[in-house]
């Protein structure tokens, strides 16, 4: 075969892939300009607000409580800290007017937060907003952009000025350090520095960092996680420590207390002898905790109905302890499964009353845990108009989205919608596409097949007298079944030819094929004219 | 022989758009990338550290010295691809001069050929010289402290074979013969779907994959719409 003639099987599918795609781009604008257009025109009027009923002095107070902060002792005493938050020209936190009852909701102090008499346990926190660089940031610094892709930098400083300055590599997964005036230093990767780039080993996979200056440095140390191991880095002794490893599964989640050396912010906390702490979260649902002075590694499991994202821990020199807040409304893990069930779960306790509580466990050196105190309390049920009727943009979306590729329903299906889900922690034209047939899959409607039926109809009826092959007209059908409005518009665009009726039986037919698709007369010669003679000759 | 005399031809035509880019990039680029010698030293973004206290990382986070330089490198090159797609294959059309061309005692292949290495060999020597001056005067260590990542050197040169993708999708809308207003502007649309594909990227090598593609799927209905047309 030549290779003239073997091009035309790359071509021909290039062309119906470049034609699709852009149809398929233009349909996907068109529909999100139509389901904007709707969101900001049919904005459903807000009901008026309830009228507030008369509440007496006994139900603020109860109101006071339930609203309160539920704060534990060190010995595991529960009191409720109620703040006033409007409190006239007061800026600075520890000028706030607080009160404290106990348990019981008997009042046992108030006055300023400074004042306060009690020290409270301060609990572990999943490092929030620019205390944390995640993945996704990660991916996001290094895309691609007119400005170029931005690196991660760590300088190494002295009182006055930078000497050092670390890159992160995210292709060797390691950081390559430059002097101020010299050059090239080195590396430092999972083993620690060295200057020859064969012996530098990786990371790992990054997952997220956060950074602190120690007290007696102005350069940034790092603790940086990976899928598998949590190091700390100092670059100004150019040194790594392997915090933690986990060698069975992945880490999903790290929290820290005290962990970073900075300076307390509040002088309350410097009272108790907390213990520097880091909890991290695997996938098998251990918590593993990782403390210091003295360093010690104790892993707890907690049997908890996938609520482990929500436990809180903090070491003491007098123990360990775990506080956990629950609700009697939230969705069981076997429910959360399907989006039907958790709703149908949600709406049991709509306009009731449900049950709040926290409990506070001592950890024991076997990762036992022992419960100490436990609160609870009924959060009142919310009057409120209910809103059962969807709002208007989202019939409109609905009737857009009929013009979407049923192929769209068929990659959710098959991929599930946890792969879905996963869109926003990627960050690549495959996450953003994800997300696009997300939002504007047909959800596998009737409307949706009937339109396609419809479409593939006008196909057949249009492809019919034109068709040059029967296998031919076969896959166009089913190419505008399976991409709906977009797959019409490529068969129209790639396949439409004048048609001419048939000299001998009158029918349509045309002008690709010489024989008649249904008497099989061949095409009519034109009648031979004068200058005809003189041309052929 | 007679391909290097049409190479040739064809590069004599694309000759002052190559110099026009080189030129405009080189003006803007080196001036810009000297006032970045003059006033930007990142070793000063760091003095805002301070001991015993937990960092923003955002501060952490800096643009290369090329920074203005690259919004540049990307009109430029796509600018590039867009005029000499017009020379090489709207021109010919408007000036009915395909039968000249055409008539010669050579193939289509080695016309078209001739006008594809012609487009790589000015995004080379124009836009691609030029990128790896100021990359290396970038590099030189009195001028930064810390030189930009090759990364950035290989982003450049994704700029320039974007221009070529720009090109070939300005070539191919030229040889359509479908209306305007249906499928004719489609290769210049789908060579912007590819363009912006590439800005949602962080890995470069999806990047490359991705425009090896775009390439690959407009050459070959490039070819096939050249050698079959009738001029």
């Amino acid at each position: 075969m030549k290779p003239k003639d073997s091009l035309k099987y790359v071509a021909g599918p290039s062309k119906i892939f470049t034609t699709v795609l852009v149809l398929l781009i233009a349909v996907a604008i068109l529909q999100s300009i139509i389901i904007q257009t709707a969101m900001f025109w049919k904005t459903p009027s807000r009901a008026e607000p309830a009228k507030p009923e008369k509440v007496s002095e006994e139900q603020k107070h109860l109101e006071k409580i339930r609203n309160s902060a539920k704060q534990f002792l060190p010995d595991g005493t529960i009191h409720l800290v109620h703040e006033f938050s409007d409190t006239p020209n007061v800026s600075d936190d520890e000028q706030k007017q607080q009160e404290v009852y106990d348990a019981n909701g008997s009042l046992l102090w108030s006055g300023l937060e400074k004042n306060r008499p009690y020290e409270y346990l301060s609990w572990s926190e999943v490092p929030r907003g620019h205390d944390v660089f995640a993945e996704w940031r990660m991916k996001q610094i290094y895309t691609i952009t007119p400005e170029f892709s931005r690196p991660l930098e760590i300088p190494v400083r002295s009182r006055e000025k930078t000497e050092q300055v670390w890159r992160y590599d995210p292709t060797r997964q390691l950081f390559v350090g430059y002097r101020v005036d010299a050059g090239n230093i080195g590396y430092i990767g999972s083993t620690g520095f060295t200057d020859s780039i064969s012996r530098a080993k990786s990371f790992g996979t990054f997952k997220r960092f956060t950074a602190w200056c120690p007290r007696d440095s102005f350069s940034p140390t790092l603790l940086w996680q990976t899928s598998r191991c949590i190091y700390e880095i100092n670059f100004e002794k150019q040194q790594v420590q392997l915090i933690f490893e986990s060698i069975e599964s992945n880490i999903t989640q790290i929290d820290l207390h005290k962990w970073r050396a900075i300076r307390p912010q509040t002088p309350q906390d410097s009272n108790i002898p907390y213990r520097p702490l880091i909890r991290c979260l695997t996938e098998d649902n251990k918590h593993h905790l990782i403390m210091r002075n003295p360093d010690r590694k104790l892993t707890v499991t907690v049997v908890d109905d996938g609520w482990n994202l929500a436990l809180s821990f903090t070491a003491t020199t007098r123990g360990i302890y775990l506080f956990r807040r629950d609700s009697e409304r939230r969705i069981p893990s076997s429910l959360r499964k399907s989006p039907r069930l958790a709703l149908e779960w949600l709406r049991k306790f709509r306009g009731k009353p449900y049950k709040q509580w926290i409990e506070l466990y001592r950890v024991d050196d076997r990762g036992n845990l022992d419960l100490l105190n436990r609160h609870d309390w009924t959060v009142p049920a919310r009057p409120g108009r209910v809103v059962e009727a969807s709002p208007p943009w989202l019939k409109v979306k609905h009737c857009a989205c009929q013009f979407s590729p049923p192929l769209y329903d068929l990659a959710w299906f098959v991929l599930g919608s946890e792969f879905f889900a996963q869109r926003y922690r990627g960050y690549n034209v495959v996450s953003e596409l994800i997300g696009v047939i997300s939002d504007i899959r047909p959800t596998n409607n009737l409307w949706n097949w009937l339109l396609g039926i419809a479409m593939a109809g006008f196909a057949f009826w249009h492809g019919w007298p034109r068709q040059t092959s029967r296998a031919k007209l076969i896959f166009w059908l089913a190419f505008t079944l399976a991409f709906n409005l977009a797959g019409l518009l490529t068969y129209l665009a790639l396949n439409h030819t004048p048609i001419i009726k048939c000299s001998s039986c009158g029918k349509d037919r045309a002008l690709g094929q010489v024989n008649c698709l249904r008497c099989g007369t061949e095409l009519p010669t034109p009648q031979r004219r004068k200058l005809d003679l003189i041309l052929n000759t | 022989m007679r391909f290097s005399a049409l190479l040739r031809k064809e590069l004599w035509e694309s000759l002052p758009w190559m110099i026009l880019a080189a030129i405009i990039f080189l003006a803007i680029g080196g001036f810009l990338l000297r006032a970045q010698v003059y006033y930007g030293q990142p070793i000063w973004y760091y003095s805002s550290l301070s001991p015993g206290n937990v960092i923003d990382t955002y501060q952490l986070i800096h643009y290369s010295p090329l920074k203005f330089t690259g919004p540049w490198l990307l009109v430029t090159s796509i600018g590039l691809g867009l005029v000499l797609g017009v020379r090489h294959f709207w021109i010919p059309l408007f000036t009915k001069t395909w039968s000249f061309l055409l008539h010669r005692s050579v193939s289509r292949q080695t016309i078209l050929g001739a006008k594809l290495a012609a487009a790589t060999v000015a995004f080379i020597l124009s836009l691609g010289a030029v990128w790896i001056g100021l990359y290396w005067y970038t590099c030189r260590s009195e001028l930064f402290v810390v030189p930009p990542p090759g990364r950035v050197f290989i982003e450049g040169w994704l700029f320039i074979v974007l221009g070529l993708v720009a090109y070939l999708g300005a070539a191919l809308t030229a040889l359509s013969t479908a209306r305007w207003y249906t499928t004719k502007i489609f290769g210049l649309a789908f060579a912007t779907v590819v363009i912006c594909m590439i800005f949602i990227q962080w890995r470069l090598s999806w990047a490359f994959a991705m425009v090896i593609i775009g390439i690959v799927v407009l050459l070959s209905q490039i070819i096939d719409a050249f050698l079959k047309r009738e001029f």
